[in-house]
């Protein structure tokens, strides 16, 4: 019998059993579940339809407000107002209105709620940022409906794809390069596997020296191609030495150079040179992949001191409450506002369907967002380029698409 | 007792990568959010396969390569097939393809190798999705393919993730009443 990865004993222990097969399926018991502001209606009306008076296990659901947080149109001032009503109906345990918490896919982590070694459903399937700390949260899109209803929903238990990471960063490179990096390569087949419904597992001795930011960029950005779930295990859900892995990823830190992903997708990856000089109207830096402390310090090394082009309007968007405080009281905020950049309150800003800061026809944004595809962010004939905080940084002081080490020499 | 997930129809064989959208059905309907079956119906694989809506009888089954239903994730197919009660027979499909299938009510068989020599289009077949027995009548062969997990075959037994939830209810009364109106 072959060992175990680390998702196999994961979703053995949340469904009670010794061990589990890949592809067997079952119902796992999530700790929490997790839906934001954008399905609660939505999730609401179809099980009242069913005839659903009530939920299951209503003190582990978790409600967070992060897509639309200052309210831009009437019908969000009503959904606020259902969801406070819904939250009250169904006693959920954990409900976090406008201005608390901040980031769904963030504010968990920092505040432990959501805990290394953790089984949860969620709705939004950028929930995969929670395997930065080795929670395992399983992004069920709108069949989290019937884990509100029934406690559980079927999964099948995915394979896993092993990736190694050694050697360390140069000055410049970043995580978000390495996951725009690696959501291309498995796109492309470079590895010979795909990652549709398979666990991206990171080890390797680079991994202990990696920030919980640095993890969260890599865990976002292999995302959006369809995987099951990225894992940064934790100790006691390490894979045993003989478990088996659909293919081994090896990556030399030190060769990763700054990317940007182009128009279309984060697995669009290139690197900076194949869009550098592009000019930019729109810039921000934010959403789930890089809205932690640590984006935004690396953000201001560039910007301190420096100014937002002419032309270019730029937005930060700290991920949580917390990391909002941190950055007024360490005065970032500041070096933000000195370049003529606009702080945004916290959570998803423009990443979410544009309802803050959005994208005019014909213009060109780069940003940290979460994906790129056509209208993610405003106009569907605008062009979206993604990339890392220093990326991004780098090119809304020049008004065009750089490489952030022209900047970092500099300094 | 568990219902039995059984199938006899005629088949139609189709190739590896047949996409869902302009494969199985055109783009327009996902975008438009059909999901009336009765406008889905009649253009139901019709794009690889113009003669497919006229020859289709409820209850036939569909076989098919590696990869079926790729693309994005759209379910306007899936709602055509359910309401036409057919099944899938195939050799793998997209996670999220196959998840929707299952949700839909559409019960599939993937990891079935070799399908196309065990039957052909219009040949008539028998299949028990429960065991993954496969009959082959028309020509008196018989193969034995990977059954549908026993999870998926309930779900699909009870018409998708409605029908599923529908009876959950059912077997737990308690759950119509809300908690304040009971504590």
């Amino acid at each position: 019998m072959a060992g175990q990865t680390s998702v196999q004993k994961m979703l053995a222990r949340a469904a009670g059993k010794a061990r589990l097969e890949v592809g067997e399926v079952v119902y796992p018991d999530p700790e929490l579940v997790i839906l934001h502001d954008g399905y609660v209606e939505t999730a609401y009306r179809e099980l009242s339809g069913l005839g659903f008076g009530r939920i299951k296990n209503p003190e582990r659901v978790v409600f967070v407000t992060d897509h639309e947080v200052a309210y831009g149109s009437p019908r969000a001032i009503d959904r606020g107002l259902n969801i406070r009503r819904i939250a009250k109906a169904w006693q959920v345990g954990h409900f976090f209105d406008v201005g608390r918490g901040g980031h769904g896919h963030l504010f968990p982590m920092e505040m432990g709620l959501v805990r290394p070694g953790m089984f949860l459903f969620a709705y939004d399937m950028h929930a995969t940022n929670f395997g930065a700390i080795g929670a395992l949260a399983m992004a069920m899109s709108t069949e989290i409906t019937t884990v509100l209803a029934t406690g559980s929903v079927w999964v099948p238990v995915p394979a896993t794809i092993r990736v190694n990471l050694h050697g360390a960063w140069h000055a410049g490179a970043h995580g978000r390069d390495l996951g725009f990096l690696l959501a291309a390569g498995l796109k492309s087949g470079r590895w010979g596997v795909g990652g549709d419904y398979q666990v991206i597992e990171f080890g390797g001795a680079a991994v202990a020296g990696l920030a919980t930011a640095t993890r969260v960029a890599l865990c976002n950005s292999v995302t959006e191609i369809g995987v099951a779930n990225v894992l940064f295990p934790i100790a006691e859900f390490q894979s045993d030495a003989d478990a088996r892995y659909e293919a081994i990823i090896d990556i030399d830190l030190s060769t990763i150079e700054p990317q940007v992903a182009l128009p279309g997708g984060p697995e669009n990856a290139a690197p900076v040179s194949a869009a550098a000089g592009q000019r930019i109207d729109h810039a921000f830096i934010g959403a789930c992949g890089s809205s932690m402390y640590d984006d935004f310090a690396a953000a201001a090394g560039v910007m301190r001191g420096r100014r937002v082009a002419d032309g270019v309007r730029m937005f930060v968007v700290p991920g949580t409450v917390e990391t909002a405080q941190r950055l007024a009281t360490d005065g970032l905020s500041q070096v933000f506002m000195q370049a003529g950049a606009v702080m945004l309150p916290p959570g998803c800003g423009p990443c979410a369907g544009g309802l803050m800061a959005p994208l005019g026809p014909n213009e060109v944004s780069i940003s940290t967002a979460a994906t790129n595809h056509v209208g993610r962010f405003g106009s569907n004939e605008a062009k979206a380029y993604l990339g890392s905080p220093l990326t991004v940084a780098a090119s809304a002081i020049a008004g065009r698409i750089v490489d952030p080490r022209e900047m970092l020499a500099e300094l | 007792m568990r219902p039995p997930l059984r199938k006899r129809g005629f088949c139609h064989v189709f190739g590896d990568d047949i996409p869902l959208d302009e494969g199985i059905m055109p783009f327009r309907f996902a975008i438009g959010r059909v999901t009336d079956p009765k406008e889905l119906i009649p253009h139901l694989f019709a794009a690889i396969d113009a003669a497919f809506p006229q020859r289709v009888r409820h209850g036939d089954l569909i076989l098919a390569g590696r990869n079926f239903a790729c693309g994005k994730a759209h379910m306007q197919g899936f709602i055509a097939m359910e309401a036409l009660g057919i099944g899938v027979l195939c050799g793998s499909m997209p996670y999220k393809a196959h998840r929707g299938a299952v949700g839909r009510g559409v019960p599939i068989l993937t990891g079935c190798s070799g399908i196309g020599e065990f039957a052909a289009t219009g040949d008539e077949i028998e299949v028990d999705f429960s065991t993954g027995e496969a009959s082959n009548i028309t020509r008196g062969t018989a193969r034995r393919f990977p059954p549908i997990p026993e999870i998926l075959g309930d779900i699909v037994a009870r018409g998708g993730l409605k029908g599923s939830l529908a009876a959950w209810l059912a077997e737990h009364p308690e759950m119509r009443a809300p908690i304040a109106a009971q504590e």
